[in-house]
């Protein structure tokens, strides 16, 4: 495999806050599946708002297939393939699904590449073609959930990364969601979930990274890292107490 | 009848000039959360360059719009470039653009001041005085221009902001930044571009208002004091509402002007943004924020 993306130390944080994120360290591979998973406050969302360049980072070095590409334009890093699903609901409430699909494809100018992105999209979310004319506003959560995801594959993206894709939906929603991002391999995406519910966010990746207080604290085949002692004691809380002391 | 007619004539006719210079403040407002207090003193300034444009080389006030506007555009750009840029993101964002808009009325207020004095300005074309009869009733031929030429600007708003790209993009940031800017949309051309395009507005409602209505420096802070309760009725950020909210707002006045006279009109108004403000503060088109 070959590596995709590599951060090697970097920092951020927002205005002029403390650091959110202190000295990550990751490494992406192509064609893999990864699910961050961590307490709340970790630094899950910001990593991703990093890699993406909606935040610049203060300090570190992010290289995209080896071009450094930290403090770039979100705009510049869709072109190259990185591509981002926030957390919360992004649909353009006054415009249908359809004009929120061809949002997606905004950077794209090639209109036969939009229809045939937009029957793959249609194919994947049957329901949306059924709301085509309806307006995003007054779409359910789930189906809001559906359009930005659709959205994105408008740009056929090479990292999709998606921040907590069933916030807020009913269970049987959040699972057709999973299934989606599960099937998203297949289409030869790299994926970047962020999932607080860490045993569905871990069963569709591949690769299970663990962060806490801003810095990746290990990671691990996704099958079988919620069963390492570290996890445990993480989220109750034990390691926290041990950095804490250890900074005394 | 036929005063209720002429009054609802009267009314519609100054809403079309009321509705294009409340589209800029609410497309700015819509695109970057800025509040513009300046709005209406760029309107003044568009004014003078109007009445200096048609004094000394006499440029119809209303062929000069071919002037203001573009040079507007330029400005509007420049002010966003040089001011707006660095804050934007900042913590306190909003309260910083409300000062730094009032800062700006009060610099274009005081360099006018300072240039031209403050003596009552206006450019005379000849239709100014004019007025077109139909039976009983009458139509300003002045205003009428105006009213026409507004829903012509206005037109091509619409248009350019519904069949271009770029007008799609302006909509989208509008509609939610963050998703304009995941989907690629360079938002800070697209802040650029709008502030340029609420400034041109701005400067083709200054050209109108040169021949319509007297003016002075200091005459803007009644103008953005009218154009704020017009969009507050409309929903902020709405430009159908300001649209709507202008008309409302101009009709009510004329029949209060109508009733009462003349001095009771801007209590119209503001009585419109008290009531407004008390039982749908979200406005018509406007929609909630929970903050």
């Amino acid at each position: 495999m070959t590596s995709l993306l590599q951060l090697s130390q970097v920092r951020a944080g927002y205005g002029v806050g403390p650091d959110i994120l202190d000295t990550v360290t990751l490494n992406i591979e192509e064609g893999r599946s990864y699910c961050i998973i961590g307490p709340n406050g970790a630094g899950k969302s910001t990593l991703l708002k990093v890699i993406c360049g909606i935040l610049a980072p203060r300090d570190g070095e992010v290289l995209f297939r080896g071009a450094p590409v930290g403090g770039m334009r979100p705009d510049e890093l869709l072109r190259i393939g990185i591509c981002y699903v926030p957390q919360e609901r992004t649909v353009f409430p006054a415009m249908t699904v359809r004009e929120n699909l061809m949002m997606g494809a905004y950077s794209i100018t090639d209109r036969n590449m939009i229809q045939t992105r937009m029957q793959r999209v249609i194919e994947m979310f049957p329901i949306l073609g059924e709301r085509w004319a309806q307006l995003g506003g007054t779409l359910s959560g789930g189906e809001q959930q559906m359009v930005t995801l659709g959205r994105a594959l408008m740009v056929n993206p090479t990292l999709m990364m998606i921040d907590e894709p069933s916030l807020g939906l009913a269970p049987q929603v959040a699972d057709q969601i999973f299934a989606t991002i599960q099937g998203l391999g297949d289409l030869g995406i790299t994926v970047l979930l962020v999932e607080q519910n860490a045993h569905k966010g871990l069963r569709c990746a591949d690769w299970g990274i663990v962060l806490d207080l801003g810095t990746n604290r290990f990671e691990g085949p996704a099958t079988g890292i919620l069963e390492d002692p570290r996890i445990r004691e993480l989220y109750l809380g034990t390691t926290v107490a041990a950095t804490k002391e250890s900074d005394q | 009848m036929t005063n209720f007619l002429q009054v609802l004539i009267l009314g519609l006719i100054l809403g079309g000039v009321y509705a294009l210079m409340a589209s800029g403040l609410t497309l700015l407002f819509g695109v970057m959360r800025v509040v513009n207090l300046a709005h209406a003193a760029f309107m003044i300034l568009a004014a003078y360059i109007a009445f200096f444009a048609f004094d000394i080389y006499q440029v119809d006030p209303v062929v000069s719009i071919a002037i203001t506007m573009p040079v507007m555009f330029a400005l509007g750009v420049g002010v966003y470039l040089l001011l707006f840029r660095r804050i934007e993101g900042t913590e306190r964002y909003v309260e910083m653009t409300v000062l730094m808009t009032f800062g700006l009325a009060l610099t274009i207020e005081g360099l006018l001041t300072f240039f031209f004095t403050g003596i009552f300005r206006s450019t005379r074309p000849s239709y100014a005085t004019q007025s077109f009869f139909f039976a009983d009733l009458f139509l300003p031929k002045g205003q009428a221009i105006a009213t026409g030429v507004s829903i012509a600007l206005l037109a091509m708003l619409w248009a350019f902001l519904t069949f271009t790209k770029t007008g799609t993009a302006v909509r989208a940031t509008m509609q939610n930044r963050t998703a304009a800017e995941i989907v690629g949309v360079n938002v800070r051309r697209i802040s650029a571009i709008s502030f340029g395009m609420g400034m041109a507005l701005a400067g083709a409602a200054g050209s109108l208002l040169s021949y319509l209505f007297a003016f002075f420096p200091s005459r803007h802070w009644q103008w953005v004091a009218i154009l704020l309760s017009l969009i507050v009725l409309g929903g902020m950020g709405s430009l159908k509402g300001a649209i709507l909210g202008a008309l409302t707002l101009a009709v009510a006045s004329a029949f209060v002007t109508d009733r009462f006279g003349p001095s009771w009109s801007p209590i119209t108004f503001y009585l419109a943004l008290f009531l407004v403000l008390m039982f749908r503060p979200q406005g018509l088109f406007g929609k909630v924020v929970r903050i």
